[in-house]
C-alpha cells in the first residue's frame, strides 16, 4: 500500500484521481455504480449564473480513438445549483473534495458565480474557473487564447472569492506555459488542462456536419499524447499544482501524466465507456507503485 | 440495493433472427432482477478498443429463473456488426437496468402496443407484465422488418401488422391501424416504441383522440446515467420558447406524447 495522497494547494485528495467536469454530471448520477468516496476529488459539470439550454443535437459523434461533443454546456444555473437537493446539497453529502467548474458570459457573471459560491462554500474544496470550453458563442475559449482575457477573469474571480482557484486550460494555443504563467500571476492557485481539442466530422453520405455546432472537442484516448505534452511545458513554466489530463483510460496513463508533471489526473471520457474504470485506476496505481518500491505517490510528479 | 450496476454478463445465445436481426441472450441475473419493461442497458463492445461509446439496446426479456436478459439488435454499423460475430462465452460488461420504463397498463384500461421495427422489443416486457393481454399493432417496411409476432402471440395478445410494402398485413402505416383501434377500445391506454416519425404520429393520433401515449425515443448516448447531457430531446416547459432539453437516458428513454416538443 503507498501512500496516495496528493495535496493541491492545501487540498488534500486522498488519491491523485480527479473526475474531469462534464464527464461526472454533478455526481449522483454515479453514485449507485461508484462509491464517490474513494475519489480523489470530484469536478462538477460547469456551472454559470444563468439556466443554460446547451447546444442543439446531435451533440456528440463517436469518432476513432475517442469522441466530438458540443454539449454547450447546458446546466441548471447557480440557483438551483445551490439549493436542489440533487446538486450541492447531495454533494455536501459526500465525503470527497469537491471542485465546483465555473463558467460565465462575461468577466462580471464569472465572478458572480464566485461570489455565490463564496457564501456557500461548506462542502467545496475549490472552484475550477472554465474559460476553455470550445463550444459556446461566447465565453470559455473566447477567454482562454487570448492572455489579456484570460487574466482578466482570473483577476476577477480572485477578487470574488478565497477558495483555492483551478483555471483550466485550452489546449487551442501555441505557447501553453504562457497561459499558465498568466493565470497563475492573476491568482490562481492551480491550474488544470487539457480542456478538448476543437474537431470536426462530416457524414459524407448525407452531407452533414455530425455535430449539430458543427465544431466539436475531441477528447478520448487518442488526444493522450497531446496532453502529456502540455503538461510537461506547463510544468516547465509554474511551479503551482498541475491536474493533467486528457485521454486518460488506465493506472500507466495517470502515472504518466504524473511524471509528466501533473500533481492529480483527470479521468474523463473514460468514464462513459467503463464508469468503474475510476476505481480500476486507483487501484492499479497502488500496485505499480508497490510493484516499483515507490512508497509515496508524489515522489513522481514531474520527474521527467 | 443499488438501482444500476456494472456487471460482466457471459453471452449465453447470440442467433440471427431474421433479415439483420438478431437475439442475444446474456447470462446477467442481477440486472434481470431490477429490470422494469421498457428500461436499456448500455452494452461496452469487447475488442473494438476505438469505438470507445456503449451501445443502448432495450431490455427485450428477463428470465428470473435462469437469470437471462435478451436484447434485441439489428445491424446497422460496425459495432452491431461486431456484436453479431460474438459467440456464447464472450463476455459483455453491461450497465443497467437503466432509463424509467413504462407505467405498467392499469386494469381498468385496454392496453394497445405500437412498435415499429425493433421497437417491438422494447415493448415485450411490458406485455408480459400487462393485466390482460394487450392488442398489439407492429409495423415495418416490410415482413422480414416484422419482429417477435410468435412471442407476442404466445402471450394471448391480438396481434395486428402493418407493412409500407404490403408484403404482410395491412398494406400502409401501422398508425393507421392505431386510428382503427382506439375507435373499437373503451378506455384505451397506449404504449409505442419505434422510428421517431411514427412517435410523432402517434402523438398526433392519441392526441385528436383527447388521449395520451407513452412513447419510448430511441437515441444514440454517451453515459448512459444522465451525466453528460449528450442524449437530450426538447420537451415541454414553462420557459420563453416553450421547451428544455430533457436527458433520454434518465429523464426517458420513456415519454409522456403530450409532453414532446415535436420540431
Amino acid at each position: 500500500m503507498a501512500d496516495l495522497r496528493v495535496d493541491l494547494a492545501g487540498v488534500t485528495l486522498r488519491n491523485p484521481i480527479v473526475t474531469a467536469s462534464g464527464t461526472f454530471g454533478y455526481g449522483k448520477e454515479y453514485s449507485s455504480l461508484i462509491p464517490l468516496e474513494r475519489l480523489g476529488a470530484i469536478t462538477v459539470k460547469g456551472v454559470s449564473p444563468f439556466p443554460s439550454a446547451g447546444n442543439p443535437t446531435p451533440r456528440t459523434a463517436e469518432v476513432y480513438g475517442g469522441m466530438l461533443n458540443a454539449i454547450g454546456l447546458q446546466n441548471p444555473g447557480i440557483d438551483a445549483f445551490i439549493s436542489h437537493p440533487d446538486y450541492l446539497p447531495f454533494l455536501r453529502s459526500v465525503d470527497c473534495p469537491v471542485f465546483v467548474n465555473i463558467w460565465g458570459r462575461t468577466v462580471e457573471q464569472y465572478a458572480e458565480v464566485a461570489s455565490r459560491l463564496e457564501q456557500e462554500r461548506k462542502g467545496i474544496a475549490a472552484l475550477e474557473i472554465n474559460i476553455s470550453c470550445p463550444n459556446i458563442k461566447e465565453g470559455g475559449i473566447a477567454f482562454g487564447t487570448d492572455l489579456g482575457q484570460a487574466a482578466k477573469v482570473v483577476s476577477a474571480v480572485r477578487a470574488a472569492t478565497s477558495l483555492p482557484l483551478i483555471t483550466k486550460l485550452s489546449p487551442n494555443v501555441t505557447r501553453i506555459g504562457d497561459f499558465a504563467r498568466c493565470a497563475v500571476d492573476a491568482g490562481s492557485d492551480m491550474i488544470s488542462l487539457i480542456n478538448t481539442i476543437p474537431g470536426m466530422a462530416i457524414d459524407i453520405e448525407t452531407r452533414t456536419f455530425r455535430i449539430a455546432n458543427r465544431t466539436g472537442g475531441l477528447s478520448g484516448p487518442g488526444i493522450k499524447p497531446v496532453a502529456v505534452r502540455m503538461v510537461y511545458e506547463a510544468r516547465q513554466a509554474v511551479k503551482v499544482p498541475i491536474i493533467g489530463m486528457g485521454g486518460v483510460r488506465t493506472a500507466e496513463d495517470a502515472i504518466e501524466f504524473m511524471m509528466a508533471g501533473a500533481n492529480a489526473v483527470g479521468v474523463g471520457t473514460a468514464i462513459f465507456s467503463n464508469p468503474h474504470c475510476l476505481l480500476d485506476i486507483i487501484d492499479g496505481m497502488d500496485a505499480w507503485l508497490d510493484r516499483h518500491g515507490i512508497a509515496d505517490v508524489s515522489s513522481i510528479i514531474g520527474v521527467m | 440495493m443499488p438501482d444500476k450496476i456494472q456487471v460482466s454478463a457471459p453471452i449465453l445465445h447470440n442467433q440471427r433472427l431474421q433479415k439483420d436481426y438478431y437475439q442475444l441472450d446474456l447470462s446477467a441475473a442481477s440486472i434481470a432482477k431490477l429490470a422494469k419493461p421498457g428500461q436499456f442497458v448500455h452494452v461496452q463492445l469487447p475488442e473494438l478498443q476505438h469505438r470507445i461509446l456503449r451501445r443502448p439496446f432495450s431490455i427485450f426479456n428477463v428470465d428470473l429463473d435462469s437469470g437471462c436478459l435478451s436484447i434485441i439488435y439489428k445491424i446497422v454499423g460496425e459495432g452491431t456488426e461486431h456484436l453479431s460475430k460474438l459467440a456464447p462465452g464472450d463476455v459483455l460488461d453491461l450497465l443497467g437496468p437503466l432509463g424509467n420504463g413504462y407505467t405498467l397498463f392499469p386494469k381498468n384500461r385496454k392496453g394497445i402496443i405500437v412498435a415499429g421495427g425493433y421497437g417491438s422489443a422494447a415493448t415485450y416486457l411490458l406485455a408480459k407484465n400487462a393485466p390482460a393481454p394487450p392488442v398489439v399493432l407492429i409495423g415495418g417496411r416490410s415482413k422480414d422488418d416484422i419482429l417477435l409476432q410468435d412471442d407476442f402471440k404466445r402471450l394471448g395478445c391480438e396481434l395486428k401488422i402493418a407493412t409500407n410494402d404490403g408484403s404482410a398485413g395491412h398494406h400502409g402505416m401501422v398508425t393507421e391501424l392505431l386510428t382503427q383501434a382506439i375507435a373499437k377500445t373503451s378506455n384505451p391506454a397506449v404504449a409505442a416504441c419505434g422510428p421517431n416519425a411514427m412517435l410523432k404520429a402517434v402523438s398526433e393520433i392519441v392526441e385528436k383522440n383527447g388521449i395520451d401515449a407513452e412513447l419510448s425515443l430511441d437515441h444514440a448516448m454517451c453515459c448512459g446515467v444522465g451525466a453528460c447531457f449528450a442524449c437530450v430531446v426538447k420537451r415541454k416547459a414553462d420557459t420563453p420558447n416553450g421547451w428544455a432539453y430533457s436527458r433520454t437516458c434518465i429523464d426517458g428513454p420513456v415519454f409522456k406524447a403530450s409532453e414532446i416538443w415535436w420540431d
